[in-house]
């Protein structure tokens, strides 16, 4: 017995205007998991994520959330259908307050329906955002950006929570939190797509990982057992020397 | 909030400007002058909040004095009509919202103060229906009040504090928006469109909103000011003025705050009328070029910056 797909994405080709990074990838996410993105620069994993918020143009196959095509939606319909993208570089609105920044996070319709509730839990699990709420976010440090950035995500209440690179930067101890927050936030916890550079963290949060390499799908299993994985550090110490560097 | 207080008690002290300078005609003229262009460039403000730089609110000044004087003369009351011409105003400026939605920074300056130069155009050769290079004259006078006391309705007082209220409504819309649900949607899609949109935020209603009620604000100010002068013509009410102005007086006070553009736009006026106009009579404009010269080098985040703290690079 499995949960029910929330994310399918069916032989996707996209990418920037003269340069395909995805080249017919295929993944699926069930409902509740945690699944883990890995692998060289330039394997696709940002455009992967930019593809699924909209920020970039699918130029062939499709993605569904929870049954539902989204791909060749424009970014704000998408998020509005529960899949909310935390973009790497914490992006955050940055002459706007802390407090401000978290509301904009609920600023959807259902979100803002319950934004006091998810506010408290947040707050708790982030006590220096209570501390700062009304210092303009680029007033903040790193760590307390990205913690800010993460916030802002679980203020939506998504479905799908899409992660690019999210433990840039914080200790140990913040991540941990992170991951209690989510659970907090809704009992059933938040399905969360995440990418990044930090591979071991990441594997071992997961339930489940891919590896990708050169815009397609080269490993997939539980996220600690692909940390075994011979292939992994083959690929990555392979791929991960610069030549593949994404495009900025 | 402070700025609020401050905005209120401004207003008390303009309020008893009249009495004190004993009525006296041009000074209430030139104050209520001063006034409207403080309403428009307060307006012009509230689009800015949202992204937008306009180059063309003389199109919705026009739109509302045309708008409004043509609803005059056919016989609507001129409150009515000053309304009407709001309505014009805010209709024209979501359609000039809508055409240049897909333009940013130089090309939407461009795109507005092209749409402006194509109404007064369309003003100067429909002749039938805007009189043409003549304009429209013979337009009513606003009527007395009845429940006011007279002397605050009679002669130039009547639209002295009418003006003042107009720009009172303007700072209080401004506030009003600033502090909520709405203003946040502004102030994200102004500092960032993309990242606004990825939270759920559709940009294209939201600056249509802000165009509309910018230029529902900038149309009832040209409504006004077509029953005090009775007269519309094309080079008077769609000039370049209502374009340039208030993006210079915003600027100099203070882009973004409350009362920065308003404040900037009474005494810019008013230095301008009565102290370089006298001195320099061909060139008293130079004074609005050197005032946004001297904000741009020496003062990023114009006259309000410096109270919080003098030089603020501006995002």
């Amino acid at each position: 017995m499995s949960a029910p797909l929330l994310l399918t994405v069916r032989d996707v080709h996209a990418g920037y205007d003269d340069l395909t990074v995805l080249r017919g990838l295929s993944l699926e996410v069930r409902a509740g998991e945690f699944v883990a993105l890995v692998g060289p620069n330039g394997a696709g994993k940002s455009t992967l994520l930019k593809a699924l918020a909209g920020l970039l143009p699918v130029t062939s196959g499709e993605i569904n959330l929870d049954g539902e095509r989204i791909d060749g939606l424009p970014p704000y319909a998408i998020a509005a259908r529960g899949l909310t993208l935390i973009p790497e570089g914490r992006r955050l609105f940055g002459p706007l307050s802390v407090r401000e920044n978290l509301e904009l996070g609920a600023f959807l319709p259902k979100a803002h329906a319950r934004r006091e509730e998810t506010l408290r839990t947040i707050l708790r699990l982030f006590p220096i955002l209570q501390d700062k709420h009304s210092a303009p976010a680029r007033l903040l440090s790193g760590g307390e950006q990205q913690m800010l950035a993460l916030a802002r995500g679980l203020m939506a209440r998504p479905r799908l929570l899409c992660l690019d690179d999210p433990f840039l930067g914080l200790a140990r101890s913040v991540t941990d939190r992170f991951c209690q927050a989510v659970h907090a936030i809704t009992s059933e916890g938040i399905t969360i797509l995440a990418a990044g550079q930090h591979v071991r963290r990441l594997l071992r949060l997961a339930t489940r990982a891919y590896l990708l390499e050169a815009g397609q799908v080269a490993l997939t299993g539980p996220g600690p057992a692909l940390l075994e994985d011979p292939r992994l550090s083959q690929t990555l110490l392979e791929l991960g020397t610069g030549a593949w560097q994404r495009p900025a | 909030m402070r700025s609020g207080l401050a905005a209120l008690l401004g207003m008390g002290v303009l309020a008893a400007v009249p009495p004190a300078l004993g009525f006296h005609p041009y000074y209430l003229f030139l104050l209520s002058t001063a006034f409207l262009l403080a309403a428009v460039a307060s307006a012009w403000n509230l689009l800015a909040y949202a992204g937008p730089i306009s180059f063309g609110h003389a199109a919705f000044f026009g739109l509302g004095a045309y708008g409004a004087a043509l609803a005059s003369l056919g016989g609507l009351s001129p409150w009515g009509a000053i309304a009407l011409g709001g309505l014009a105003g805010a209709a024209g400026a979501a359609g000039v919202g809508l055409l240049s939605i897909r333009l940013r920074g130089a090309y939407l300056a461009l795109g507005t103060l092209a749409c402006a130069e194509l109404l007064r155009g369309l003003a100067l050769i429909w002749s039938e229906v805007t009189g043409g290079g003549a304009g429209l004259a013979g337009i009513p006078a606003l009527p007395v009040l009845p429940w006011l006391p007279r002397v605050l309705t009679e002669g130039r007082a009547g639209a002295y504090y009418l003006a003042l209220a107009l720009l009172g409504a303007a700072l209080g819309l401004f506030a009003l928006i600033r502090r909520s649900r709405v203003g946040l949607a502004f102030a994200a899609l102004r500092e960032e469109e993309e990242r606004a949109s990825l939270l759920g935020l559709r940009p294209l209603p939201w600056t249509l909103l802000a165009f509309a009620l910018s230029g529902l604000v900038t149309a009832l100010c040209g409504g006004l000011y077509a029953h005090v002068v009775r007269v519309v013509e094309p080079d008077l009410v769609f000039s370049r003025h209502y374009s340039i102005l208030p993006l210079v007086m915003a600027t100099f006070g203070g882009l973004h705050t409350l009362l920065g553009p308003a404040a900037a736009a009474i005494a810019l006026y008013l230095l301008s009328e009565l102290v370089l106009h006298p001195l320099l009579p061909a060139l008293h404009q130079v004074g609005y070029a050197l005032a946004l010269i001297a904000v741009i080098l020496y003062l990023p985040g114009g006259l309000a910056g410096l109270r919080r703290g003098g030089r603020r690079a501006h995002p």
